[in-house]
C-alpha cells in the first residue's frame, strides 16, 4: 500500500504542483495582458531587455540542474567529496544567476523603469522631470543647511545665508553652486507646469542642466524624459515574474548551503546514516529543477517574444 | 530510496541536448531579426515548441520523472489543468479585442481620450 516514494519525497513534489500553479498566475497573467495591450513596450531599447543576459542565464540554470544530477549520483554511489565539490558548484553557478539578474535590474532602475513610476503620456513625462530637478538639489540643501523644520525653511534660510555679510567667503563659494542649481530646477520646473516646454525641448534643457560645469553633477539622477506607452504594466509583469523567481533562486541557494553542510557532517562522522541527507539533496535537488523549469519559460516569454 | 532498476540516463547527454535547445531559440531570435519568418504564429510556435521540449527533458531526466509511477499523473493533472485553465478563463476580459484599438494609445479608437493633467494644471507645489 501507498506510493513506493519516501514522505518527503511526496511532500517536495506536492510542494512542486503548488509551485507551479503559483507562476502559472503570474505568468499566465503576463501572457493574457500582452495579447491584450497592443501598444506594449517592445523595443529592446525602450525595455532595456538584453537577450544575451538572457540566454546566459538560462544556460547558468541548466548548467546547474545538471550539477545537482551529478551531485546526486556521486552521493549515492557513495562518493562524498564528489557530491559535496559538485553542490558547491551549484551554488556558485546560482550566484552568477543572481548577479546577471542584479545587473538588468540596476539597468532598470536607471532608467527609471520599475512598476508605477513609467511615465505613458508626454504630460506625465513632463511633470515626472520638473518635480525630479527640484527634488535633485534638495539633499545636497538638506546637507549644507542645519536646522529649518523643512525643505522649503532651509531654502530660505540657504538665501538669508549667502547675502549675509557675516558669513564667510568659503561657505559663500560652498553655497552659491546649491543656489544656482535650485533656482535654475525651480524656474525650469515653472515653466513645464505653466506649459511653455514641449518633450523635445524639456530634454535639451535638462541636458544643459546636467552640462553645467558648477552644478551639474547634481542632476546626475535625473532620467531623461521618455514616454513609454503600457510602460507601468510592462514592468510590473516583469519585476513580479523575475523578482519571484530570483527569490525563489535565493531560498534554494540556503537549501543547498544547509545540504553542504549535511554532506560535511556525513563525512567528518562516517557511521551516520546516509539515507535521510541524500534523500534532501535529491528533494531540494527537484525544488531547483522547478526553479530551472519556471526560468526555461521565462527566458522566451520575456526575452524573445515580445516584438515578434 | 527511489527505484533504480533502471540504467542511468546518460546525464550529460540531456544537458548538452538542452543547451542546443537554448541556442536554436536564441536563433530563432536573431534570425527574427534577419527577417526569415514572414510567419508570425509559426515563428511563436517554434519558441514555444523548443520550451516544451527543454521542459519535458527536464521534467522526464532530471526529476526523474519517467521513472517513477504512475501518481506522477494523478499529481500533474490538476497542475496543469489550471496552468491552461486559468489563462483561458481570463482571456476574454483582458485579451480578446471587443473593439478596434488605436495602436498608439491603447485605447478604443475613434473614442475621446485625454489623458488625466491634473497636476500640471493645478500647478502643485514641488
Amino acid at each position: 500500500m501507498g506510493l513506493p516514494i519516501p514522505h518527503t519525497k511526496l511532500g517536495t513534489w506536492l510542494f512542486l504542483g503548488t509551485e507551479i500553479m503559483f507562476f502559472t498566475a503570474l505568468v499566465g497573467t503576463y501572457i493574457v495582458l500582452y495579447f491584450g495591450t497592443p501598444n506594449w513596450p517592445t523595443d529592446p531599447a525602450v525595455t532595456h531587455i538584453n537577450v544575451v543576459a538572457g540566454a546566459i542565464n538560462t544556460f547558468v540554470l541548466l548548467a546547474s540542474s545538471y550539477l545537482v544530477v551529478v551531485a546526486l549520483s556521486a552521493l549515492q554511489a557513495g562518493n562524498l567529496a564528489k557530491g559535496k565539490l559538485a553542490l558547491w558548484a551549484v551554488f556558485a553557478l546560482g550566484l552568477v544567476f543572481l548577479g546577471i539578474k542584479a545587473v538588468e535590474y540596476k539597468g532598470k532602475f536607471d532608467h527609471g523603469i520599475l512598476p508605477g513610476q513609467v511615465a505613458e503620456t508626454p504630460t506625465q513625462a513632463l511633470n515626472k522631470t520638473a518635480f525630479a530637478v527640484v527634488a535633485a538639489v534638495e539633499p545636497s540643501i538638506n546637507a549644507a543647511i542645519s536646522g529649518g523644520a523643512n525643505v522649503d525653511e532651509r531654502r530660505l534660510m540657504l538665501g538669508t545665508e549667502l547675502i549675509d555679510d557675516d558669513t564667510s567667503a568659503d561657505r559663500k563659494n560652498q553655497l552659491q553652486p546649491i543656489r544656482d542649481a535650485d533656482q535654475a530646477a525651480q524656474l525650469f520646473r515653472n515653466d513645464i507646469l505653466a506649459g511653455k516646454v514641449a518633450l523635445a525641448q524639456a530634454s535639451e534643457r535638462l541636458a544643459i542642466l546636467k552640462a553645467e560645469p558648477e552644478y551639474g553633477h547634481l542632476f546626475a539622477s535625473v532620467h531623461e524624459p521618455t514616454v513609454i506607452p503600457a510602460g507601468n504594466l510592462f514592468a510590473s509583469t516583469y519585476f513580479l515574474m523575475t523578482g519571484f523567481h530570483a527569490i525563489h533562486v535565493i531560498v534554494g541557494l540556503i537549501l543547498f548551503a544547509v545540504a553542504i553542510m549535511r554532506i560535511g557532517w556525513l563525512q567528518s562522522t562516517p557511521d551516520r546514516s546516509r539515507e535521510k541527507p541524500i534523500q534532501y539533496v535529491e528533494n531540494i535537488g527537484l525544488y531547483w529543477h522547478l526553479v530551472d523549469l519556471v526560468w526555461i519559460f521565462l527566458f522566451p516569454l520575456i526575452y524573445i517574444l515580445p516584438g515578434v | 530510496m527511489a527505484d533504480h532498476s533502471h540504467p542511468h540516463p546518460n546525464y550529460f547527454a540531456v544537458f548538452g541536448a538542452l543547451c542546443v535547445l537554448t541556442a536554436v531559440s536564441w536563433f530563432l531570435d536573431e534570425a527574427n531579426g534577419w527577417g526569415m519568418f514572414s510567419s508570425r504564429a509559426l515563428l511563436i510556435t517554434l519558441v514555444c515548441a523548443v520550451a516544451m521540449a527543454k521542459a519535458l527533458f527536464v521534467l522526464a531526466y532530471f526529476m526523474h520523472l519517467k521513472f517513477e509511477g504512475r501518481w506522477k499523473y494523478v499529481l500533474l493533472a490538476p497542475t496543469i489543468t489550471l496552468a491552461i485553465g486559468l489563462p483561458i478563463a481570463l482571456m476574454p476580459d483582458l485579451s480578446l479585442d471587443y473593439y478596434e484599438r488605436d495602436p498608439l494609445t491603447g485605447g478604443v479608437a475613434g473614442a475621446e481620450w485625454t489623458p488625466v493633467d491634473s497636476v500640471a494644471k493645478s500647478g502643485a507645489e514641488g
